[in-house]
C-alpha cells in the first residue's frame, strides 16, 4: 500500500487529472513538486492527455483574466478561450522552449483576442451604417457594480496596442522584456507605449469622476 | 512597488482598486470545466485544409454576395419598417415571440423562435421569451437543455445566467451534465436543480409546483433543499411567508423530503475553510461527522472524503475505498459519475491496470451520454493494450 502510494506520489502533480473531478485545492506538501512546463509541454506533445489538460489547468485562469481586460465581452469570451487553448494545442510542436511557455500563450492570446476586436468593431460598424442600431456593450452581471467595470471602460478607449502593454504590465505583471517578447517590439516602445497609456488612463479617471 | 499604490485623488484610487480587481477575474471553475469540454471535443477534430479553408471562404464570398445582392434591400426594408423606438410583437398569431429587453432601453426586437435556437449571447439577463394564447414553443437554454413552452408562459435569464420562469409553465429535458456541475432554472424564490431529467415547471399567480418525469431534481429556496425523483410532484408558495422555510412535502410516493440542510451546509462551509487553512484533519473530522448524516450535505461530504484522501493525504488506494463507500451509499448520487470518473483516474495513476480497465468499461456501460466518454475510451483502449502487451511478455 505503502509503495503503491508512493508510486502515485510520484505521479501527482501539480495539475488536476484527466478525469479527476472537482478543483483542486491542495496544500502543497515538501514532497510534491509540480511539474514543470518542459515537462508537461513533452508529455502533452506526445499525445498524454493528462498533460494537456494539466496545462490547461494551469492555464486557463490567465488566459480568461487577460481576455477580459483586453475587452473580449463575457459572452465571446468562453469562446474565445476554446479557440486560444486549441490554437496553442496545435501550435504546441512549434514551441521551442526560447521564452516562458506563459509568455508563448499570451502571445496567441493577445493576436485571437485583437484578431476578435477587429471583427466585433466591423461588425459594429456595418450594424451602425446599414441597420443604424447602436452597438450593444454585454457587461459580466457580477462586475456591473465594481471597479473593474469602470475600468474596462477606460481600458476600451485605449489603442489596442497600448491596451495590450498596460494589461500584461499593471495586471498580468509581466516584466518589459516579457512583455516586448509577447508584442514582437523593442523594450523601448513597451516603456514608451506603457507611459503614454498610463497617461491616457490617469486622464480617463479623472473625466470619469468629475 | 506597484504603479498608483498610494493614490493622490479619488481618480487614481479609482483607477488602482479596478486593476486589483482585474487580477482577480479569472474565472469560475464551472466555466473552465465547459471550456475544457469544448476544448477536448476540438482537439479531436481534424484540423482542416488550408487550401480546404479557402475554397470555403471562396465559397461564401459568392454566397455572400449573391444574397446580398438579392436579400439586401428586403433586409433593409424590413427593418425600416420595423422601427427600433418601440416594442414590437409579430404579428403572426401562431408563431411564439422572443422579446429581448436591450440594456437600460425600453426596446424589444422581436424574432420567432421556433425557427432557430437561442444563440449562447441571447441567454443573458433581460431577455424573455414569451409565448401568448394558443403559442407553444421550444426553446435552448444552453447545455443541451431545452424547455418546451405552454402557452401564456415566460421564460427570462437571471443575473447568473440561470433559466428562469416568469409565468405558466414549461417542460424542462436535460442531457446528463458533465462531472461537477449542474443545470439550475428558479422559479419565484426556488431553485431547481438537476443533473440530466425532464421535469415540469408550473408558475402561477401564488404557487410553483414542479413534477419530475424522468431522473433526480433538488427544489432549493436558500439553504434548504427538497430532492424529487421520477413520480414525484412538489408546490410551495410564490411568495412564502419568510419564517416558514420551504421544503413542502413531495405529494407522492418517493423518498421522504430532504431534511433541511442549514447546519450541515455550515458544516461543509467549515470544513472548506478548515482546508483553506491547512488543517486537513479538522476537515475530514467535520466531513466524517457531515457524511453519517442524510441528504445532499452528507452526500456531498462523502464525496469530499475521498477528494482530500487523494489529493491533500495523498492516500489514493484509500480515497478508491471512499469513493466506492459513497457508491454503494448512494448509487443514483448526483455525485456518482463524479466519483466513478475519480476512481478510474485514481487506479490509473496508481499503476493498477486491470481494475481500471475494469472501472472504465462499467463507467462506458453505465453513462453512454457521459460527455467525458471519448476520454474514458481512449483511456480504456490504453489500458487495454498494455493489459495485452503485459499478458504477451
Amino acid at each position: 500500500m505503502c509503495n503503491d502510494d508512493d508510486k502515485a506520489e510520484a505521479a501527482l502533480t501539480e495539475q488536476k487529472a484527466i478525469m479527476g473531478g472537482k478543483q483542486v485545492t491542495k496544500t502543497p506538501s515538501p514532497t510534491q513538486t509540480p511539474l514543470a512546463d518542459s515537462e508537461l509541454v513533452r508529455a502533452a506533445r506526445s499525445g498524454d492527455m493528462t498533460a494537456w489538460r494539466g496545462l490547461y489547468d494551469r492555464y486557463a485562469p490567465l488566459v480568461h483574466r487577460f481576455s477580459a481586460a483586453l475587452g473580449i465581452p463575457i459572452d465571446e469570451r468562453e469562446d474565445a478561450t476554446q479557440d486560444i487553448f486549441i490554437a496553442v494545442y496545435r501550435s504546441l510542436r512549434h514551441f521551442r522552449g526560447e521564452a516562458q511557455l506563459s509568455t508563448w500563450i499570451y502571445r496567441i492570446a493577445a493576436r485571437h483576442a485583437i484578431r476578435l476586436g477587429r471583427r466585433r468593431r466591423t461588425r459594429e460598424l456595418m450594424r451602425l451604417t446599414m441597420l443604424k442600431e447602436k452597438p450593444s456593450i454585454t457587461i459580466d452581471p457580477s462586475e456591473r457594480s465594481t471597479h473593474v467595470a469602470t475600468l474596462d471602460r477606460m481600458l476600451a478607449k485605449l489603442p489596442p496596442k497600448k491596451r495590450t502593454v498596460l494589461v500584461l504590465f499593471e495586471i498580468e505583471g509581466l516584466s518589459a522584456k516579457e512583455i516586448s517578447d509577447v508584442v514582437g517590439c523593442p523594450e523601448n516602445t513597451v516603456w514608451s507605449r506603457l507611459h503614454h497609456a498610463r497617461a491616457e488612463m490617469v486622464k480617463a479617471a479623472r473625466r470619469m469622476v468629475s | 512597488m506597484k504603479w498608483l499604490e498610494t493614490p493622490q485623488d479619488e481618480s487614481e484610487r479609482l483607477l488602482r482598486e479596478g486593476l486589483d480587481q482585474a487580477t482577480q477575474r479569472l474565472g469560475d471553475e464551472i466555466t473552465h470545466r465547459r471550456v475544457w469540454a469544448k476544448v477536448a471535443e476540438g482537439i479531436e477534430q481534424p484540423q482542416p485544409r488550408v487550401w480546404g479553408r479557402y475554397a470555403f471562404a471562396s465559397a461564401a464570398l459568392v454566397l455572400l454576395v449573391g444574397v446580398g445582392v438579392v436579400g439586401l434591400p428586403k433586409l433593409l426594408r424590413s427593418h425600416g419598417a420595423r422601427g427600433t423606438s418601440a416594442a414590437v410583437v409579430t404579428k403572426s398569431a401562431a408563431t411564439p415571440t422572443v422579446a429581448r429587453a436591450a440594456a437600460g432601453a425600453n426596446v424589444a426586437s422581436v424574432t420567432p423562435v421556433d425557427q432557430t435556437a437561442l444563440l449562447e449571447s441571447e441567454r443573458v439577463p433581460g431577455h424573455v421569451v414569451r409565448t401568448r394564447a394558443g403559442e407553444h414553443a421550444r426553446v435552448a437554454l444552453g447545455g443541451g437543455a431545452e424547455a418546451e413552452m405552454a402557452e401564456n408562459s415566460a421564460i427570462t435569464w437571471d443575473n447568473q445566467h440561470r433559466p428562469s420562469i416568469e409565468q405558466g409553465s414549461a417542460q424542462l429535458s436535460v442531457p446528463h451534465q458533465p462531472p461537477g456541475w449542474r443545470f439550475s432554472v428558479t422559479a419565484g424564490p426556488y431553485v431547481v436543480t438537476v443533473v440530466g431529467t425532464r421535469f415540469e415547471v408550473h408558475i402561477a399567480a401564488n404557487t410553483v409546483a414542479v413534477e419530475v418525469n424522468e431522473g433526480v431534481v433538488e427544489v432549493w429556496r436558500g439553504s434548504r433543499s427538497t430532492r424529487l425523483v421520477a413520480g414525484d410532484s412538489w408546490n410551495g408558495p410564490l411568495h412564502p411567508d419568510e419564517a416558514q422555510l420551504p421544503a413542502e412535502k413531495p405529494q407522492s410516493i418517493a423518498p421522504p423530503p430532504v431534511k433541511a440542510a442549514g447546519p450541515t451546509n455550515r458544516g461543509l462551509q467549515a470544513a472548506e475553510a478548515a482546508l483553506q487553512a491547512g488543517d486537513t484533519s479538522k476537515a475530514i473530522e467535520i466531513l466524517t461527522r457531515t457524511a453519517a448524516g442524510t441528504g445532499p450535505a452528507a452526500e456531498n461530504a462523502s464525496y469530499e472524503l475521498g477528494r482530500i484522501t487523494r489529493y491533500n493525504l495523498n492516500r489514493p488506494r484509500q480515497a478508491v475505498a471512499l469513493w466506492d463507500r459513497y457508491r454503494t451509499r448512494f448509487p443514483s448520487g448526483l455525485l456518482r459519475t463524479e466519483a466513478d470518473l475519480s476512481i478510474v483516474d485514481t487506479l490509473s495513476t496508481l499503476g493498477d491496470g486491470r481494475a481500471a480497465l475494469a472501472e472504465a468499461d462499467a463507467f462506458l456501460a453505465h453513462h453512454p451520454q457521459s460527455e467525458r466518454r471519448l476520454e474514458v475510451q481512449k483511456l480504456a483502449e490504453r489500458l487495454r493494450a498494455a493489459e495485452s502487451a503485459a499478458g504477451q511478455r
